[in-house]
């Protein structure tokens, strides 16, 4: 379990995370969304102990991080997969972490044998490609056994195999009853994966809720009728918003399947296609942060 | 603090410059004192003696700054250090075994080749009475030498844990142990006396290239240098941002 209250980061110039309070369960995996600049790294950051927040706490199981005699025991993180010296090769760079908190060094090859990288375990790092690098960040979360993962765009530069096998492990892990906590910037990756979603913007808290519930908020009713313009009156005496497609269906959004479905029968309204759409999670994403977006490409 | 120490030994060695500037420091210290030993015929006493041949150490001690340097930069620099604050968030004890790790490795390293400096002198200076390896006041010349090269391997890892870049700590540190205490010492008298004040190199009882110290005076110094720098270092490590 993950707990921040009132977390605040503020740099010279610009505040990074602005008082946010949110607790990440375990159990099941918790994606942490939000666009550049939002804060997420910072936040991670904080929790890991790396920077010191302005005001505000951040613990771990309880517990401020920094206070961990064996963190890696408890808690596994992968923010940077560029953080390694070049010249160490990947079963080095391993070894002198499981030294640090006492574990066996037959965990660095059993690692090395999970995420893959057996054949280039003692090839220097500085040659690894950003998959590589994203392989060798989770072998080293995952070095201690932890109880607590945080990691920060694991499948950025993965191969297709490579996401598929990092989303069943997240998955696998959130069953076992640890809590999982996993930023990513590709929608339809963290659709397949996350349970729970914390979106960020600007620093600040704008969603913790279940996926399902985000999802149908941003869900619609397409519904097709002969008595299409009779359809739509009624709909929005109820307060529907309701569009006319271009084959003549109506999309209407504020009523659920149901509602629609009993109003078209008030009405005496032939129905000839009644249907939900769920939105996709990025379409759901994009309108939730659209006012919280700091950096945005200009039209050429 | 087992793991720790073998977790920063295993870093030492699993990087480049940890053997190369071994490599580099006792071909400096070797091949100096040979040849320093070899150029004096004849010395009135034997810890003089022993002083010409422990000569390399002077230039030998500025490896030993960018060993120092490089052992915390190359973390920063290469932001290796996120992930070894990640796994050890108590950065003090972290501090205390990299430079326990360093320290020891240039202790041995350097007691070794004092020894053999010792031998050199021995066979290639001719000194009445001849030059005994037991003899307190070698020993004094030697156990000084060691003491000098830790010092200025402790000061070297302060210097690079305070600066973070590796190009800024070493030009810093070589500055303050080799450019500063001779320039000032070529300057007026009151900028001589203030020489005394640096951290200057030793070689056996006297200074390198600096305005002369006696060796209480000049250790006292250079102690209260690397233990103060690193003190700062820790309060610094401990309270910026990684």
């Amino acid at each position: 379990m993950i707990e921040l209250v009132g977390l605040t980061k503020a740099y010279r110039a610009r505040v990074a995370v602005d008082d946010l309070t949110v607790t990440i369960e375990p159990g099941r995996v918790t994606g942490f969304l939000g666009p550049n600049g939002s804060g997420k790294t910072t936040t991670l950051r904080c929790v890991l102990g790396l920077t010191r927040p302005t005001s505000g706490t951040a613990t771990v199981l309880g517990r401020p991080y920094r206070s961990l005699r064996h963190p890696m025991r408890r808690v596994g993180a992968l923010i940077d997969p560029a953080a390694r010296h070049p010249a160490r090769t990947a079963h080095a760079h391993l070894r002198a972490l499981a030294q640090t908190n006492g574990l066996p060094v037959d965990r660095v090859d059993e690692m090395i044998d999970l995420v893959g990288l057996e054949s280039v375990a003692h090839e220097r790092v500085g040659s690894f490609s950003l998959g590589m690098g994203q392989r060798l960040g989770i072998a080293a979360a995952l070095l201690g056994d932890p109880d607590v993962l945080l990691l920060d765009e694991p499948v950025n530069g993965l191969d297709p195999e490579g996401i598929r096998w990092v989303r069943e492990l997240l998955r696998d892990l959130a069953d076992e009853g640890r809590t999982v906590l996993v930023s990513s910037h590709l929608m339809s990756e963290m659709e397949d994966t996350a349970d729970h979603l914390v979106v960020l913007g600007r620093g600040r808290l704008l969603a913790d809720m279940p996926m399902a519930d985000l999802l149908d908020q941003h869900a619609a009713v397409r519904v097709r009728s002969p008595q299409g313009p009779l359809l739509a009156a009624a709909l929005r005496r109820l307060g529907a918003v309701v569009e006319l497609e271009l084959d003549g269906a109506l999309r209407v959004e504020g009523l659920g399947l149901d509602q629609v479905g009993d109003v078209a029968f008030a009405a005496g309204v032939r129905l000839h296609e009644l249907t939900r759409i769920t939105e996709s999670l990025e379409a759901a994403y994009l309108e939730l942060t659209g006012d919280a977006v700091e950096y945005r490409a200009s039209g050429l | 603090m087992r793991g720790l120490l073998r977790s920063e030994w295993t870093k030492l060695w699993s990087v480049r410059f940890g053997a190369w500037c071994t490599a580099v420091y006792v071909l400096v210290v070797a091949a100096l004192g040979w040849l320093a030993a070899a150029g004096t015929q004849t010395s009135p006493e034997p810890d003089l003696a022993v002083e010409t041949a422990l000569t390399g150490f002077g230039f030998g001690q500025l490896v030993l700054v960018v060993l120092g340097v490089l052992a915390i930069t190359s973390e920063f620099g290469t932001r290796n250090a996120l992930v070894t604050f990640t796994a050890v968030p108590r950065r003090t004890r972290l501090l205390v075994a990299k430079t326990a790790v360093v320290a020891a490795w240039v202790a041995l390293l350097s007691a070794v080749l004092a020894v053999l400096c010792a031998v050199a002198a021995a066979r290639l200076t001719a000194v009445p009475g001849g030059v005994s390896l037991g003899d307190p006041a070698v020993l004094r010349v030697l156990g000084l030498q060691v003491g000098a090269a830790i010092l200025i391997t402790v000061l070297a890892v302060a210097v690079g844990t305070v600066v973070r870049s590796s190009a800024g700590a070493v030009g810093l540190g070589t500055a303050l142990v080799f450019f500063a205490p001779l320039l000032v010492a070529l300057a007026p008298d009151w900028a001589a006396r203030s020489a005394k004040a640096m951290p200057a190199l030793r070689v056996g009882r006297d200074t390198f290239l600096a305005e002369s110290t006696s060796w209480q005076v000049g250790t006292a110094v250079t102690a209260a240098w690397a233990v103060g720098l690193w003190l700062l270092g820790v309060a610094l490590l401990e309270r910026r941002d990684i």
